[in-house]
């Protein structure tokens, strides 16, 4: 275990208000979690939504190169 | 790993180095606010916005603005970086502050000599100017102070990844049986990387440009600097992007408030980097004459492999950041992004540049495509694109970063965060405006590289909204840009003016949830994989180069021919090779 963040987080508070120094965010933790505990469903979904605004953006290039034409500068 | 209980500050645990990396960033940040002055020039005179100089002279800002930004700033920066990098986590000094002195005063030498010869190109009757833009290939020719001046700058480099192998060794006596501490693996794979690939832009400049612009040899051959330029023109892309993985991948996860979610991950994307970057930069040339079909498709393939680290990297570092926000209370699928610290300008300045990488991974790829890139090449969607990466994945993380480690080196806290915060903002919605805007006015066809992006009796057309209004988009992005880094150069200013304080930073890095114990030993052999990139620049570029050179009129192009005798090696090594790959190829299909 990394030294704890409780322990940070108090002894920051002493000389240094939280927020005034940049790195805080150790502050703030409310649980440790593990690799065993920690799911990234989050990325996940991250990623999906990533995913689908490529897949359209591609789709908007292929409009754009083949049958875009009569939009865009052409000879 | 050292922790940050109070007096184990880095300045104070190591003040030599921390003298060098203030010196970088010192450089570093005084070319930035240069860069930024001509780039802000640059966007209101070709939207004919206003227009302060002569559009003759907008090649010479253009290249002060590529060479001071692209090349000087980022480098500089990521000496700083690396040097930190090395030193906290071998946790011991370099091996010879002296030695350390020595590449910054050369790579410090070098950049002003560089600078100089492009500045001289405002002042008539000098008879001095450098107007080759960043790429500087021939046919463009400098004085020759601009490529003696970047040869020493690039030998400069060398020196300070000497200084980081040598502290390496150093720290391997003392410590046989351990693992290359990961940022130490980071910093010493992207020097490989880069000896590998300078070697190509060494040559360039060394046995081309220098004795041309000299006067010595009468001509070169242009495609010849191309491709040895574009031989280093991509791999100089990770050198931008490694320093701001660095801090994404061992510092990011700290100031969301987690811990890098795979520590082998990390070195196998750092290699993969390292194998994969200098093999594909024949992509910037699908619009060359002079170079076989195959080879640019073969370049292309080699390209797309390169997607894989990208994405390991974005699986990585987001998992990184939600494990941050869900020890920090986030819930949900996507709720937990609201528990992330969005008040601190370090983490919100990284976590924004990452944002938009992301969106320049989009038309990186459009970019890589051999056939769509006709669609784009040479307009502005070109630095549309790389302002997303460049511009701002790694200046914006390189700005972040220094609200984080500049206080580190300098004892004293943060001048403001608040202003912070807004700079970096500023810096995001700015590039919002320009980028957008510039994507989509290539998409019109739009050229880049001129102060005049109009022509007679021609009129560019947009699909959706009007040219006039890209226009005021880039003028205002390019306005908001400049006026962030105003910020940020301000903040830092005062930041180092301030009074030393106790705990000017929370420096504490965690270790991965899952560390390096578990990854095979063989991920730090680095003298076997530096053999198999190698092996893999010879198979990309042997054929490519020969072709060049017998083709295009040998070494020194109209100058003097290759003799008969090395043509004649060359033919058959040609004729024996494709004709084997045919073989193979009927075997194959
Ligand atoms: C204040 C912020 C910035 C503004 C307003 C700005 C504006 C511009 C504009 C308008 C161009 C296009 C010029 C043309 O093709 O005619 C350009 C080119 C370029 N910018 Fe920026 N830029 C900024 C920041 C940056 C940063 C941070 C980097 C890299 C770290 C960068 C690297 C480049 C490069 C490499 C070019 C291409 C030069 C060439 O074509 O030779 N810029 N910039
Ligand atoms: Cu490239």
């Amino acid at each position: 275990m990394p030294a704890n963040a409780d322990s940070q987080g108090d002894s920051g508070q002493a000389d240094s208000p939280v927020d005034s120094i940049v790195g805080t965010a150790d502050d703030g933790i409310v649980r440790e979690l593990g690799h065993d505990d920690f799911d990234p469903v989050g990325t996940l979904v991250l990623v999906l939504i990533y995913m689908a605004i490529l897949i359209g953006m591609w789709v908007f290039m292929y409009f754009v190169e083949f049958l875009g034409r009569g939009l865009t500068v052409v000879g | 790993m050292a922790t940050a209980s109070g007096g184990s500050e880095f300045v104070d645990k190591f003040p030599d180095e921390a003298a060098i990396i203030k010196a970088s960033f010192l450089i570093a940040f005084v070319s930035l606010g240069i860069g930024a002055f001509f780039g802000l020039i640059q966007a209101l005179h070709r939207t004919n916005v206003l227009r302060v100089i002569d559009s003759a002279d907008y090649y010479t800002l253009l290249t002060g603005h590529g060479v001071l930004l692209a090349i000087v700033f980022t480098i500089f920066f990521l000496c700083g970086v690396f040097h930190w990098a090395v030193a906290r986590s071998l946790d011991r000094p370099a091996e010879s502050a002296l030695f350390s002195w020595a590449w910054v005063g050369l790579m410090t030498t070098g950049t002003v000599l560089a600078t100089v010869a492009i500045l001289g190109g405002l002042v008539p009757n000098l008879g001095m100017s450098a107007d080759v833009l960043f790429t500087f290939y021939a046919p463009l020719q400098a004085h020759p102070i601009f490529y003696i001046g970047l040869a020493m700058f690039i030998v400069g480099t060398w020196l300070s990844g000497a200084d980081w192998f040598l502290s390496y060794r150093a720290w391997r006596q003392d410590h046989p049986d351990e693992r290359i501490p990961l940022q130490t693996f980071m910093v010493l794979t992207t020097m490989i990387m880069w000896y590998i690939s300078t070697l190509g832009v060494a040559v360039s400049v060394v046995f081309f440009l220098i004795p041309w612009s000299l006067g010595l040899i009468e001509s070169v051959n242009p495609l010849l600097t191309r491709t040895l330029f574009w031989y280093f023109g991509h791999p100089i892309v990770y050198f931008w992007l490694m320093p701001a993985y660095l801090l994404w991948y061992t510092v990011l996860p700290k100031l969301a408030g987690g811990r890098l979610f795979s520590d082998p991950l990390a070195r196998v994307v750092f290699l993969l980097f390292l194998l994969l970057s200098t093999p594909v930069g024949i992509h910037h040339q699908y619009l060359d004459p002079g170079i076989a079909e195959g080879f640019k498709f073969i370049a292309m393939t080699n390209t797309m492999f390169l997607l894989l680290p990208s994405l390991l990297t974005a699986f990585t570092v987001v998992a990184s950041v939600e494990h941050g926000a869900r020890q920090r209370g986030g819930e949900g699928y996507l709720r937990w992004l609201g528990a992330l610290p969005w008040r601190d300008p370090a983490f919100t300045g990284m976590a924004l540049a990452g944002a938009m990488f992301a969106a320049g991974g989009f038309s990186g790829m459009i970019n890589a495509g051999m056939n769509i890139n006709y669609l784009i090449h040479n307009t502005l969607w070109v630095p549309g694109h790389f302002h997303l990466t460049v511009g701002t994945a790694v200046a914006l993380t390189m700005m972040a970063g220094s609200y984080w480690l500049v206080p580190q080196v300098t004892g004293t806290k943060l001048y403001s965060r608040p202003i912070g915060l807004l700079q970096v903002i500023m810096w995001f919605v700015g590039m919002v405006f320009m980028s957008n805007a510039m994507h989509r006015a290539g998409l019109a066809g739009i050229p880049r590289r001129t102060a005049e992006p109009q022509y007679q009796n021609f009129e560019f057309l947009t699909p959706i909204g009007s040219i006039f209004e890209l226009r005021v988009q880039i003028a205002l992005g390019g306005t908001l840009l400049f006026l962030s880094v105003v910020l940020f150069l301000f903040n830092i200013l005062l930041t180092s003016l301030g009074e030393e304080s106790d705990r000017p930073v929370d420096s504490y890095l965690p270790e991965p949830l899952s560390g390096p114990e578990g990854s095979p030993r063989i991920l730090d052999n680095l003298a076997m994989w530096t053999g198999i990139a190698a092996v893999l620049v010879v198979l990309a570029y042997t054929l490519p180069l020969a072709g060049i050179i017998q083709n295009g009129g040998g070494l020194f192009g109209g100058g003097l021919p290759v003799p008969a005798t090395v043509s004649a090696g060359f033919d058959l090594v040609m004729t024996t090779v494709t004709s084997a790959f045919n073989t193979l190829w009927g075997v194959v299909a």
